[in-house]
C-alpha cells in the first residue's frame, strides 16, 4: 500500500509551504519517523517525518517550490511497487494552484490531495472512462472484489452529479483551516480507538470560586475570568497526577509528558482551534486568564502564531456557552485524551436522601485506549470532580 | 406453392469428417489418405469407415506404424502431385512427424522461391477424458501454431468440421486438423450439400453482453454449456471460436472482447507458452482500454494427462470451473 507524504499545514493561515530540501532521495528505504524534507513556512523552518516505512518514490516536488498545503509531493511504496498516479483531471488543476500566487483559497488542487485514502487500482476500461467522461477517479470508490475500480463505477460516477442537481443544495468549498480539520478529525477518528468516560459534578463550589477570583481579576485587570479559565487551572493541576491522560502514543511507546501544555477549543469562523497555554500547570488563575483571552483574540482575528497551536499535551472543549449538557470530542493527536465540558444548569438531585437543586455540570472525557484505559479515564474524572468540588484548595 | 422447410438433416462429428473426406475424394482423384488402420479399420475412432470400399485400397492406404515415414511420404507425395489427408491416429504421435512437418512441410514453398508447394493435410487428434493416459491424451496444437507455414484448424462442430475440412484439402499449404476424440459423436446440422469454411475467419457461437469465451475446439462446448449455466444467473455470455489458431481472426475476438470487457481464454492445450497466451496476448494488445478484469486463461494443467479417472478430470477446464472463472471476473461470485 502506498503512502502519500503531503505538505502539512504548519500554522493556521498558511496556504502553502517551501521545499527546503530532500533528507532523502527518490528510490532510498525510509523508516516511519525519519526525517523526510525539510520545509518553510512564513514563521519557521521545519522538518517532515515519513508517514510510514517503506521506500520515497515519486518525488514530485522540487526543492524551492512552494507547494499548496496538503498537496502530495512524494510516496512511500513497498518495496517494487510503483507510485501511484494521480488522475490526469486533478493534475492541470493541481499546477494552476501551484502559479496562483493571488489566489486566498484553491478549489479543486488542494481539496483533492487532501484526500486520505491511498490510491485504488483501477482497470484500463475504467481509467479509460474516466478521462473520456471527466471523471476524477480520486473520488471514486471501487467495487472490484479487491476495490479496484471499475467501468461501472466510472459510469455510475458520471451520471451522479445529475442526481445532485435533483437534489438541490449547493457545495461549499473548505477554507483552509476547514480542509486541515477535516483531515484531522478523520485521522483521528480512523486511527484512534476513542472510549468516552462521563460524570456528573456539581457546580456551586466552582460558581462561587469563580465569582469571587473574577471580581479581583476584573479589579486589576479589567475583564472576567471565565468558568473554562478556572477548569484549565483545575484540570492542569490534576492532570499531573495522571500522567496517563498527559500522554502521547508514538512508535516507541506512551510518551508522558512532565508539564501541561493546555489547549482549549476555540470556535471560529469555519471551524475550531486549540489555542495553547503553555505550563498550564504551574500558571497562575490569572496568568491563565490573561493568556486564554489574548489567545482567543488572536484566534478570531486570524492571527494566531504558530506557538498558539503547537505542542499542546491535553485538550479541553467547553460548549457550555451553547447550554450543550453533554458532548463527546474527538482526540487532536498525537494528545492522548480531550475533555468535553457541558453547561452547569440546575438540576433536581439527592442530597442527604432528599431532593435538592443544584447548579450540575457533565464532564466527559475522551482517551485513546492505547494509551489510557477505563479505569484511569475513571480515577481522572474522580479527581478532577473533587478539584471541582473545592477549587480553592488545589489552587490556593 | 411454400416453400418447404426441409428438416434439418443432422451428423455426428466423426459422420461429418468422413462425408468432407468423401465429397472431396469424388470430387478430387488426387485426394489420398493415408496412416495407421485408416482402410479396413477405419480408424479406431470409426470416422472413416466406408471409405476404403468407395475408393479402394490405392487412395485409403494402411501403413506400418511409422509416423515419421508417412508423414514424409505425405509430403513428397504433396510436392509431386497429390493431394494427401495423413492420419495421425492420435495427436500425441504428432511428435514423431515435426521434423516433416516444421522442417519441410512448412519450408518447401519458401525455400524453393515457390516452386514447391505441400498441399497435403495432416489429420490428427486432441483432448483428454478418454481414460487414455499420458501418451494418447495430449493437445498439442500450439506446438504447430508456432511454426510460420503451417496453418492449423479446431472445428467444434460437426458443420465446422465438414465445411474447414473441405477448405484445407483444398489449400495449397500444409494444413494441419486436430479433431477432438471426444467429441466424434456429437451431433449437429450438416447441410449435405457442398460447403467450405474460410480459414481464419471465428465463428460467434453464442452471443452475450457480459463476458466472452474465447474457445477452441473441445473447449467451445464447454465454454457454451459454462455460458448457459450463467445464463440462469443473469450473467450473458458470448463465445467466439477462432476455428484455426493460424490464420487467426484477431479482428473478430477483439471485437468481441471490447464490447463485453472480460474475457476467459479456453484451449485444452497446456496454458503455459500455448494457444490460451497468444490469444490473452492478442486481447491486451488489441483491447487494453476496453477491458475491465484481466484476461484469465484456462487451458489443461501442467501436467501429464493422468489415467486416474478423478485426477484426469480435474486435469482440463469444467463448464463448473469455467463458469465459476467468469462469476469471479464479473464480480458476482
Amino acid at each position: 500500500m502506498a503512502f502519500s507524504v503531503v505538505m502539512p499545514a504548519l500554522e493556521m493561515a498558511q496556504e502553502t509551504g517551501k521545499l527546503l530540501a530532500w533528507r532523502k532521495q527518490e528510490g532510498d528505504r525510509v523508516t516511519k519517523g525519519e526525517p523526510l524534507l525539510e520545509i518553510e513556512t512564513d514563521k519557521a523552518v521545519v522538518e517532515v517525518e515519513a508517514p510510514a516505512d517503506g521506500i520515497l518514490a515519486g518525488i514530485r516536488a522540487e526543492t524551492g517550490a512552494d507547494i499548496p498545503v496538503g498537496r502530495t509531493i512524494a510516496w512511500i511504496v513497498a518495496p517494487g511497487e510503483a507510485p501511484p498516479v494521480e488522475s490526469d483531471s486533478a493534475a492541470p488543476a493541481a499546477r494552476a494552484a501551484l502559479h496562483a500566487k493571488t489566489a486566498p483559497s484553491q478549489t479543486g488542487a488542494t481539496r483533492a490531495a487532501v484526500s486520505l485514502a491511498p490510491s485504488a487500482k483501477i482497470s484500463p476500461k475504467a481509467r479509460r472512462l474516466a478521462k473520456e467522461l471527466g471523471v476524477d477517479v480520486a473520488t471514486v470508490s471501487g467495487s472490484g472484489a479487491g476495490g479496484e475500480i471499475l467501468a461501472a463505477d466510472i459510469q455510475a460516477a458520471a451520471s451522479a452529479p445529475a442526481v445532485v442537481e435533483q437534489t438541490s443544495g449547493s457545495i461549499e468549498v473548505p477554507s483552509s483551516l476547514g480542509r486541515i480539520m477535516a483531515e484531522r478529525t478523520t485521522q483521528s477518528w480512523t486511527t484512534i480507538p476513542h472510549f468516552f468516560v462521563s460524570r456528573e459534578v456539581e457546580a456551586t463550589a466552582l460558581n462561587q470560586y469563580r465569582e469571587r477570583v473574577a471580581e479581583g481579576i476584573e479589579r486589576s485587570h479589567q475583564f472576567r475570568a471565565t468558568h473554562t479559565d478556572v477548569l484549565v487551572a483545575l484540570t492542569a493541576r490534576v492532570l499531573l497526577k495522571h500522567p496517563r491522560l498527559n500522554a502521547s502514543w508514538s512508535a516507541e511507546g506512551i510518551r508522558l509528558h512532565d508539564h501541561v501544555n493546555m489547549g482549549v477549543a476555540i470556535a471560529v469562523g469555519d471551524g475550531v482551534v486549540a489555542a495553547v497555554i503553555p505550563n498550564a500547570h504551574a500558571a497562575s488563575l490569572v496568568e491563565i486568564a490573561v493568556q486564554r483571552r489574548e489567545v482567543t483574540e488572536r484566534a478570531r482575528a486570524g492571527k494566531l502564531r504558530p506557538a498558539d497551536i503547537s505542542d499542546a499535551t491535553f485538550t479541553i472543549s467547553n460548549l457550555g456557552m451553547y447550554q450543550i449538557d453533554q458532548f463527546s470530542a474527538i482526540i487532536t493527536p498525537p494528545q492522548a485524551a480531550i475533555l468535553a465540558v457541558g453547561a452547569i444548569a440546575d438540576r433536581v438531585v439527592a442530597v442527604q436522601g432528599q431532593p435538592a437543586v443544584r447548579p450540575m455540570m457533565m464532564l466527559t472525557v475522551s482517551c485513546d485506549h492505547r494509551v489510557a484505559d477505563g479505569a484511569r479515564a475513571a480515577l481522572f474524572l474522580s479527581d478532577l470532580a473533587e478539584a471541582i468540588r473545592d477549587p480553592g484548595k488545589i489552587l490556593q | 406453392m411454400p416453400e418447404r422447410a426441409m428438416p434439418e438433416r443432422e451428423l455426428t462429428f466423426a459422420q461429418a469428417v468422413r462425408e468432407a473426406l468423401a465429397e472431396e475424394m469424388r470430387r478430387d482423384s488426387r485426394v489420398c489418405i493415408f496412416g495407421e488402420d485408416v482402410a479396413e479399420a477405419g480408424t479406431p475412432f470409426k470416422v472413416l469407415s466406408g471409405l476404403v470400399e468407395e475408393f479402394g485400397a490405392e487412395r485409403v492406404l494402411d501403413t506400418p506404424i511409422s509416423e515419421a515415414g508417412f508423414t514424409g511420404v505425405g509430403v513428397g507425395a504433396a510436392m509431386t502431385g497429390l493431394r494427401p489427408v495423413v492420419d495421425i491416429m492420435f495427436g500425441d504421435f504428432l511428435t514423431l512427424t515435426m521434423d516433416q512437418m516444421v522442417n519441410q512441410a512448412a519450408k518447401a514453398h519458401y525455400m524453393s522461391g515457390g516452386h514447391w508447394k505441400v498441399p497435403m493435410v495432416l489429420r490428427t487428434t486432441l483432448g483428454a477424458t478418454r481414460r487414455s493416459a499420458a501418451q494418447h491424451s495430449q493437445s498439442l496444437h500450439a506446438w504447430f501454431s508456432h511454426v510460420p507455414g503451417l496453418k492449423v484448424v479446431l472445428p467444434s462442430t460437426p458443420y465446422d468440421a465438414k465445411g474447414l475440412l473441405k477448405t484445407a484439402i483444398r489449400d495449397e499449404n500444409p494444413v494441419v486438423f486436430f479433431e477432438d476424440k471426444m467429441m466424434y459423436k456429437l451431433k449437429g446440422p450438416v447441410p449435405a450439400e457442398d460447403y467450405t469454411i474460410p480459414l481464419g475467419v471465428a465463428d460467434v457461437k453464442r452471443v452475450g453482453e457480459d463476458i466472452t469465451f474465447v474457445a477452441t475446439s473441445s473447449m467451445v462446448q464447454v465454454a457454451l454449456g459454462a455460458a448457459n449455466m450463467l445464463e440462469k444467473e443473469g450473467i450473458s455470455a458470448e463465445v467466439v471460436d477462432p476455428r484455426t489458431t493460424w490464420p487467426l481472426d484477431e479482428k473478430t475476438i477483439i471485437e468481441s472482447a471490447k464490447k463485453t470487457s472480460r474475457v476467459i481464454v479456453l484451449d485444452e492445450g497446456y496454458g503455459r507458452y500455448g494457444v490460451t497466451a497468444e490469444l490473452a496476448a492478442v486481447i491486451a494488445e488489441g483491447a487494453f482500454y476496453d477491458l475491465d478484469a484481466p484476461v484469465k486463461r484456462m487451458g489443461a494443467m501442467h501436467v501429464p494427462i493422468p489415467f486416474s479417472p478423478p485426477l484426469e478430470d480435474v486435469t482440463v477446464p469444467t463448464e463448473e470451473t469455467v463458469s465459476e472463472a467468469a462469476r469471479r471476473l464479473c464480480n458476482k461470485s
